[in-house]
């Protein structure tokens, strides 16, 4: 499968302030990747070095098999960006703005007519009237309306209603099930959990995790409510390597945490009793997220999902 | 270059440009229309009034206030014009880059299929069209209008202060340029390309009343742009065109240099 995306210890430094450090990121074709961190982090600064608009101070990048050079300009071509503070032309339309951007690339949006329709968007209105959420439209199609191979998205969803958001996943899926990468940068986690199968997280400008959603869960923990039939003593679960945390709730009720690879064996260990009722409830990307920024060092934090913080 | 870009930034300075190129062109025919009524020997009488000094203050002291070239240089294109002008180039050029970067523009700019060189490379070709623009709205008017008026310059004079008038401004665009492709906020290159204008001026008029400020007169555009001495006399120093040239060239290699290298966000 080919690399899209590849950065080799790629470091930003602002002056003295830190932008990302040593930061090696590879996200493969057809892959929709998540890269989750809070503002200020790095997110924008490593989206920024890979179009080139930045200057790495260590390191390089590639996209789409090309070196990223600060004067390159045919790369963007299959590149759609849609950035995540929209500032544009505020005393043009977004008609002119549309067309404008076109022009760069030689030609109407192919599917420029479909976007404006699917997110109701009125180009006629000039950009200084537009809400943020026009605002951010407007952004999307200018992103979208090339078919791009690979999609940069920073929040794309911001400052949208829930009903447009859920049509910018559409579209995102539906660019990707045709091919696209997608690499999607957000504090917002549930938009990264909506569409993205790996998902990287940065923590103070260096990558403390990058794993496949699904592993990622895994190793987080699960919250376990078991109602037994008869009642139970609350070492019940000793043995069972991974159920931490047990609480009796009252003699019949026991609520646990489960982390890892644990639920398996603690399903053939309840199977030994008699169980009315069993709850697991799945750590959301968030529990998973907040994981990675309690205060503790980047080391422990990467430690605890085998993440590289080196 | 790109076609696409410079259609857009003309499109967005169409209003800017067509203000002060109408201003240019009504402030020329005034002072064509003036120079019967206001010139000759009533005005050399009126100006020698003055103390040398304040003549000092519109430009070269030595030429003959009462002639048409002392009247134009005096009244119009020794000090007002100079502000007109660089006004409008100094504003295109602050706007060319550093405002693009400052208002967030650039990074959807730049996300596009544009390359940097091609990006500079037309905003500087922007600033050609605006110093010939200008210059045209300046000069044009004089000659149109100027045979109605007792004013006939020869068609040598004409493109004299055409061309030396756009590079003149060219030159200080130019380096409003460099400051811009090196900033990130649109109010540096005004700032310091204004105050770089007001000490040549004060430099300028140092050395018209003093012996003291004669060795820093090289090192001042203002004093090489002499447009009463070319109306008057049909020419002027290969100096001026040199010394225009070079700061201009070494300012837009500068700029270009130094934006291919920078962070633009």
């Amino acid at each position: 499968m080919a690399t899209v995306i590849e950065t080799r210890k790629l470091s930003k430094f602002y002056g003295k302030h830190r932008g990302v450090v040593d930061l090696d990121l590879a996200v493969e074709k057809g892959e929709t990747f998540g890269f989750l961190g809070p503002n200020g982090d790095g997110k924008t600064t490593t989206i920024r070095c890979l179009l080139g608009m930045l200057k790495a101070t260590e390191g390089e990048s590639y996209v789409l098999g090309e070196k990223v050079t600060l004067d390159g300009s045919a790369l963007r071509r299959r590149i759609g960006y849609v950035p995540g503070e929209v500032f544009m032309y505020e005393k043009e339309t977004g008609r002119w703005m549309l067309d404008y951007m076109s022009g760069f690339r030689g030609g109407k949006g192919a599917r420029e007519a479909e976007l404006i329709e699917r997110l109701e968007f009125d180009p006629s209105r000039r950009i200084k009237e537009l809400s943020k959420g026009n605002k951010q439209k407007l952004a999307l199609i200018i992103g979208l309306m090339h078919d791009p191979e690979l999609l940069i998205m920073d929040e794309p969803t911001s400052g949208l209603d829930p009903l447009n958001q859920e049509v910018v996943f559409d579209i995102i899926e539906e660019r990707v099930q045709a091919g696209a990468t997608l690499f999607l940068s957000s504090h917002i986690l549930s938009e990264v959990e909506r569409v993205c199968a790996r998902v990287g997280i940065i923590r103070e400008g260096r990558l403390v995790a990058d794993e496949n959603m699904r592993d990622l869960f895994a190793k987080r923990q699960r919250e376990l409510s078991v109602t037994f039939s008869d009642v139970v003593d609350p070492s019940v679960f000793g043995g069972v390597k991974g159920v931490e945390d047990i609480i009796a709730v009252d003699s019949r009720t026991l609520t646990a945490t489960v982390t890892g690879d644990a639920v398996d064996e603690l399903i053939k260990h309840l199977a030994t009793h008699r169980v009315s009722d069993v709850t697991i409830q799945h750590a959301s990307l968030e529990d998973v997220f907040m994981e990675f920024y309690r205060d503790e060092p980047i080391e422990t934090a990467a430690a605890a999902l085998g993440g590289d913080a080196s | 270059m790109s076609w696409t870009l410079f259609k857009g930034t003309m499109h967005q300075r169409r209003w800017h440009l067509f203000w002060f190129s109408a201003s240019l062109v009504a402030f020329s025919w005034m002072m064509v229309w003036f120079w019967p009524q206001m010139g000759g020997a009533d005005y050399a009488q009126l100006i020698e009034t003055m103390p040398q000094e304040m003549i000092a203050l519109f430009g070269d002291a030595d030429i003959s206030i009462a002639s048409l070239g002392g009247f134009f240089q005096t009244e119009y294109l020794g000090l007002m014009w100079i502000v007109i002008v660089a006004s409008a180039v100094i504003g295109y050029a602050s706007k060319s880059v550093a405002t693009e970067i400052g208002n967030g523009t650039m990074e959807l700019l730049l996300s596009q299929p544009l390359s940097r060189s091609k990006f500079i490379l037309t905003r500087m070709a922007g600033l050609f069209a605006y110093v010939l623009t200008i210059s045209a709205a300046t000069f044009v008017p004089i000659q149109i209008f100027g045979p109605g008026y007792d004013i006939d310059l020869s068609a040598e004079t004409f493109w004299m202060l055409f061309g030396l008038g756009a590079l003149f401004m060219l030159a200080i665009g130019s380096f409003a340029f460099m400051l811009s492709a090196l900033s990130r906020d649109g109010g540096r290159p005004v700032a310091i390309t204004s105050a770089m204008i007001a000490a040549m001026w004060i430099g300028a008029f140092l050395v018209q009343v003093s012996d003291f400020a004669d060795a820093l007169e090289p090192f001042n555009l203002l004093s090489y742009w002499e447009p009463g001495k070319i109306i008057n006399e049909g020419a002027l120093s290969t100096d001026a065109w040199w010394v225009y040239a070079g700061v201009a060239t070494v300012s837009l290699v500068v700029a270009y240099v130094g934006f291919l290298r920078r962070d633009v966000t």
